[in-house]
């Protein structure tokens, strides 16, 4: 895999999550998503995410959400796979696809829910996103908890 | 605190199997820990035997649990535990449907229901502290006298006086961190210059909303109006110690336990994890009382050895040995089995094992009371929505809570309880946070910063509130075998029969009245609803609830006054078996609304003390 | 930061008052304690940068030691601001300067060498042994060498930088006879300091060493004391009195791949295995600036918005310092999020770089990783 499509499935990725490329690829988990989309659901599928991704042209805004819904989270191949991707960032747990995908487009080998990895897990960014850390993971350091929760400005 | 390199290993059972033991303690939890500890620091040799795997307290192989945790899909409160078929343990997830007219057979626990209780123990070194929350308050004085105050349950041999030294010790050994007044408030008497050993651990950000919004909440219980509070909680885990403890000397926190020296001693960093384990060793578990013991050098550890049979010379009824299966690999059923002897006896395997062990080497019982009277507190959970971000997922999974209906006139008729806020969220009740990234995306269809803003919303301003509801002795809530059902080495397994009783549920039915005028005074959604598909689903009253095990066993060998109404003595020592002690949350005749493991830890340091004169 | 243990004499000399000493003036003496806290700090970022280099979920080995060390010199740089508070100096941890920049000298006993801001290597911890290596001044004549070379920040003697100390274990002794020497002429009127800026034991604890609140020359001393057992070590063993082994042989467990226990002789280690695993490790950019980044500004914004978190972290502890001890606790969280933003840095390659290594060398060749430049001039 070149870098250039680790840098699409990065474009893509934070367009998914909110979260910007140095903050994805600061988890160290960039490799391993990537792998893990290629491995389940084959590098072909794959490319079609990335180049549905890159064929909306439309600046940020409401056109642009209406172009992201109707070619890519509201198609009925892609769809699943771009909420898998954005799970995979938050939680780091591939989550097995939808079954009505797997009857139409047959099962996969591996496409089954689990967590990635250890390290996966505690870079999940579900728990920075709610200004919190992961379970077991990542503390925030004594009586940080008396405080009112710091969460970041969108 | 150091654990000696190879204890673990260093006997085995044809060594172990020779020597005759001052004392045999099978169970390497606390109880057995504290057992070991205080018996080897007197001078007398020991033989701990543990169900567990054989592997020494390193620093790595508590990380490899973590690891393990962190791995898992779905993180129960024993995940961090690896599956052993020869010691299995009793998993929430392992419960599957149930039939009606069925057994629940897929957990470790048989059940014949209908009631199916999801309440867990960990079989490994340091038992269930490992996993536990390490919350530590006190039993009430009136908890000890049950049926004199309220006509209900049944009176401790002992009062809350005579336990309260104890008490202390046990608050020395597990490190707790509370600050005294705030225990004197709610009715518990302690010495005049009594500290603990570590200032208190300080409120959540949502202990304080909560505490805020509910401010002059009273609520009205058998004609008693008692106040709502937020008040913090007692707990075993390494915050500031108190310059002031045992007369000026001071506390010194206790690290992690390891082979070599890792000089980490950690003070609580918030991981919000203490259930199903504490990353930093912060909170105590019964490795560290373990270590201990160990490096007193009278005490033996045998461990991967699972005892299977208690032998009893008929000629006395004392126990003459205890025969022990030890395993080579867990998932291997290959043993050798041995016989164990010494001069006394401690079964410490917690509530429902030693029971069990007790059942399938078919003792006698003058009392016919072995295995019953089982307890465990019934919790019932609720949770809401507060109108306002409140941080949730940070600290402790629990800093405070209201505990001002532990207590009062109200327990003629029904239970107390005490209500846990829970800072790690909705979890136990709904799986949060995962299932909210998943309703969220897949239902919500959101994405981007709209998914963000929403998560960060709906999971910091989560509020669950766990009532631990009090439950009885009752002699039909029981554990039984039946040698139907048989784990991989060959030992029976536990079967449990448990209903809530009636005076429970009373209590169940006044905690979900109160959990919705708290949400009403905070303005919170509510957001509770139990599924009667579940298998822990209780009708009461018209009204359906889904009780929560709370890991909180007890009763199973019942203290009591005399043979008759009892198995062991105020000592624990058993009635029928002179040298042999029964010890644990398994001799306790009343639960209250308080987490067992402190008071069960003042009861070892209490039957130590008597073991030790006894074999003097 | 170094050790005296080859030389039974230096403990002995420490409590010497009679000794001459360079510090005749509490102003001498302030000038000495703002050099110890510099020195103290200006390892806590080569540290840092080592320690959030290793992959997670490994090194476990690495992980604890780099960690505890890092702790223990947060202990030290709070135990001489305790010194000079106690004494009535200034602490600003904001002054221009505090902050080395990388490389830097830091001096040890034979020879100069440079530390580096760089990721955790066989080179990395010789350079961390050479910082923490037993060394002590085989007389009381070289006690002061002369300088070989101009350094940012060393041990030079305040007011002679042609002259500086053998070791840092000296440096503290000579701060130790100046507490004495002034204790001596100005008695208990040396402690003039505002006792409510003392940082006391509540705000710091770890396995090992205790803050101590410095009122009076006995807590003084003892303060010194554990900076000198902790970082260098005392008396012949690997382990101190506590039985706390210093950072020296810490590292060296490292290196040997096996840990000290309790009895063991220097250099002997006879504990468990100690297991590193030089390959899992995030090649970081030694030395990085901030100004390397400018083609990929998210990456640069995010070093540059770490240096700002830096510096205001530093500026709560000057606060703290300053007699706002309470602090210290909101602190805590701070060194969390120093750790969570650099590890967003380090495991960031810099597209395009590429680091080879020698054969030698195990750190895992491909492209160099950012990490924090600690750069706080450029704020």
């Amino acid at each position: 895999m070149g870098p250039d499509r680790l840098d699409r499935f990065l474009a893509l990725s934070a367009e998914l999550t909110a979260f910007d490329v140095v903050e994805l690829a600061g988890t160290g988990e960039s490799d391993a998503y990537l792998a893990t989309v290629d491995r389940i659901v084959g590098t072909g599928a794959v490319d079609a995410l990335l180049d549905a991704h890159t064929a909306i042209s439309e600046p940020p805004g409401q056109a642009r959400d209406h172009q992201l819904r109707h070619s890519m989270l509201g198609d009925e191949f892609l769809g699943p796979l771009a909420r898998n991707v954005i799970k995979l960032w938050y939680v780091g747990i591939w989550y097995q696809l939808p079954r009505s995908w797997r009857e139409v487009n047959g099962a996969r080998d591996g496409d089954v829910t689990f967590t990635i990895s250890a390290n996966a897990y505690t870079q999940g960014l579900l728990w920075p996103a709610v200004g919190a850390n992961p379970a077991g993971a990542r503390a925030p350091g004594w009586a940080s908890w008396t405080e009112p929760p710091r969460l970041a400005k969108l | 605190m150091r654990f000696p390199t190879g204890a673990a290993t260093r006997t085995d059972l044809e060594t172990a199997a020779e020597r005759t033991y001052d004392a045999v303690v099978i169970g390497a939890g606390v109880s057995g820990a504290i057992m070991a500890n205080e018996l080897s620091t007197a001078g007398k040799t020991v033989l701990l035997i543990d169900a567990g795997p054989g592997e020494d307290l390193t620093v790595k192989g508590y990380e490899s649990y973590l690891e393990t945790f962190y791995r898992q899909a779905v993180k129960d409160n024993q995940s961090p535990y690896p599956r052993n078929p020869n010691a299995p343990m009793p998993r929430s997830v392992d419960i599957g449907p149930v039939a009606p007219g069925q057994p629940e057979t897929s957990g470790y626990l048989v059940q014949p229901g209908p009631y199916i209780t999801d309440t867990t123990y960990t079989r490994v070194l340091g038992g269930t502290t490992m996993h536990w929350e390490a919350k530590t308050p006190r039993f009430l004085p009136e908890d000890f006298e049950m049926n004199t105050k309220f006509g209900r349950g049944a009176d401790w041999p002992i009062d809350y006086d005579e336990l309260e030294p104890y008490y202390r010790e046990a608050e020395r050994e597990l490190g707790v961190a509370a600050d005294v007044d705030s225990q004197r408030e709610i009715g518990l008497p302690f010495p005049d210059d009594y500290v603990f050993p570590m200032h208190g651990i300080p409120l959540s950000y949502l202990d304080q909303v909560v505490d805020t919004g509910i401010d002059g909440t009273t609520v009205e219980l058998g004609g008693e109006r008692l106040p709502l509070k937020v008040r913090p909680y007692p707990q075993a885990r390494n915050g500031v110690p108190n310059p002031a403890f045992n007369d000026g000397e001071g506390y010194r926190p206790v690290g992690a336990v390891g082979t070599h020296r890792t000089d980490e001693g950690e003070r609580c960093q918030g991981n919000n994890n203490c259930v199903p384990i504490c990353p930093v060793q912060a909170k105590y578990h019964a490795g560290k009382t373990l270590a201990k013991a160990l490096q007193t050098g009278r005490v033996e550890l045998l461990t991967q050895a699972v005892a299977s049979k208690v032998h009893i010379d008929p000629a006395n009824g004392r126990v003459s040995g205890i025969e022990v299966k030890v395993y080579y690999d867990p998932d291997d059923p290959a043993h050798e089995t041995g016989m164990i002897t010494g001069h006394t006896f401690v079964l410490a395997a917690g509530a429902i094992e030693t029971a069990r062990l007790l059942l399938a080497s078919d003792l006698p019982s003058t009392s016919g009371l072995v295995g019953r009277n089982l307890m465990d507190h019934a919790y019932l959970l609720n949770w809401a929505l507060l109108p306002e971000v409140a941080g949730t997922m940070r600290g402790t999974v629990c800093t405070g809570g209201i505990v001002d209906l532990r207590g009062g006139g109200f327990r003629s008729g029904q239970a107390a309880f005490s209500v846990d806020i829970h800072n790690d969220g909705w979890g136990w009740a709904t799986g949060a946070p995962y299932t909210d990234l998943l309703h969220l995306v897949d239902d919500h269809n959101l994405f981007g910063t709209g998914l963000r803003r929403d998560l960060a919303t709906r999971i910091s301003s989560q509020l669950l509130l766990a009532f631990m509801v009090e439950v009885l002795p009752t002699e039909t809530n029981r554990v039984t075998v039946d040698p139907a059902y048989k784990d991989q080495l060959g030992n029976m397994r536990p079967v449990v029969s448990m209903t809530i009783p009636e005076y429970s549920m009373r209590g169940v039915a006044a905690a979900r009245q109160v959990s919705k005028l708290i949400f009403q005074r905070l303005g919170a959604k509510d957001f509770t609803r139990y599924d009667p598909a579940d298998p822990s689903y209780v009708e009461f009253d018209g009204e359906g609830y889904a009780i929560r095990g709370g890991n909180h066993l007890a009763g199973t060998h019942i203290m009591g006054t005399n043979k008759r109404n009892s198995v062991v003595d105020a000592n624990q020592r058993s009635w029928d078996h002179e040298n042999l002690y029964l010890v644990g949350g398994g001799s306790m005749p009343s639960i209250g609304s308080a987490n067992v493991t402190l008071t069960l830890a003042a009861l070892c340091y209490r039957t130590a003390k008597s073991m030790i004169s006894e074999l003097n | 930061m170094s050790d005296t243990s080859t030389n039974n004499d230096t403990t002995a000399k420490t409590d010497d008052t009679t000794s001459t000493t360079a510090i005749t003036t509490i102003e001498a003496l302030h000038e000495y304690l703002g050099r110890a806290m510099q020195l103290e700090h200006a390892t806590i970022p080569p540290y840092l940068t080592a320690l959030y280099s290793l992959h997670p979920q490994t090194n476990s080995a690495a992980n604890q030691v780099l960690r505890v060390v890092a702790v223990e010199e947060m202990l030290h740089l709070t135990s001489v601001a305790n010194l000079m508070n106690a004494v009535g100096g200034q602490v600003d941890l904001t002054a221009p300067g505090f902050v080395p920049e990388f490389p830097t000298y830091l001096p040890d006993g034979e020879e100069d060498f440079q530390v580096n801001l760089a990721c955790f290597s066989p080179a990395t911890l010789e350079t961390f042994l050479k910082i923490e290596r037993p060394a002590a001044a085989p007389d009381e004549a070289r006690r002061l060498m002369p300088a070989r070379r101009r350094t940012d920040i060393m041990v030079t003697a305040p007011g002679d930088p042609e002259l500086r100390y053998y070791s840092i274990g000296e440096f503290y002794a000579e701060i130790e006879r100046g507490f004495n020497y002034l204790h001596d002429r100005h008695g208990d009127q040396l402690f003039s300091g505002d006792p409510t800026h003392q940082a006391g034991p509540e705000y710091y604890y770890s396995g090992g060493g205790e803050l101590r609140r410095v009122v009076d020359i006995d807590s003084a001393r003892s303060s010194i004391e554990l900076i000198i057992g902790q970082g260098e070590g005392v008396g012949t063993g690997a382990f101190d009195a506590e039985n706390e082994l210093a950072h020296y042989y810490r590292f060296e467990q490292l290196k040997l791949g096996r840990y000290y226990q309790l009895g063991d002789e220097p250099h002997h280690p006879t504990g468990p295995d100690c297991e590193v695993d030089w390959s899992a490790v995030y090649p970081t950019q030694t030395n990085p600036r901030v100004g390397d980044l400018s083609g990929f500004p998210e990456l640069q914004e995010t070093a540059v918005s770490f240096n700002r978190f830096y510096a205001d972290f530093l500026a709560l502890l000057t606060k703290a310092f300053n007699g706002e001890p309470e602090l210290l606790i909101e602190a805590v969280p701070k060194m969390f999020e120093i750790r969570n933003k650099a590890t967003v840095l380090i495991r960031n390659p810099i597209p395009g770089s590429s680091a080879t290594h020698s054969a030698a060398d195990p750190t895992p060749d491909g492209p160099m990783h950012a990490a924090p430049t600690f750069e706080m001039e450029s704020q």
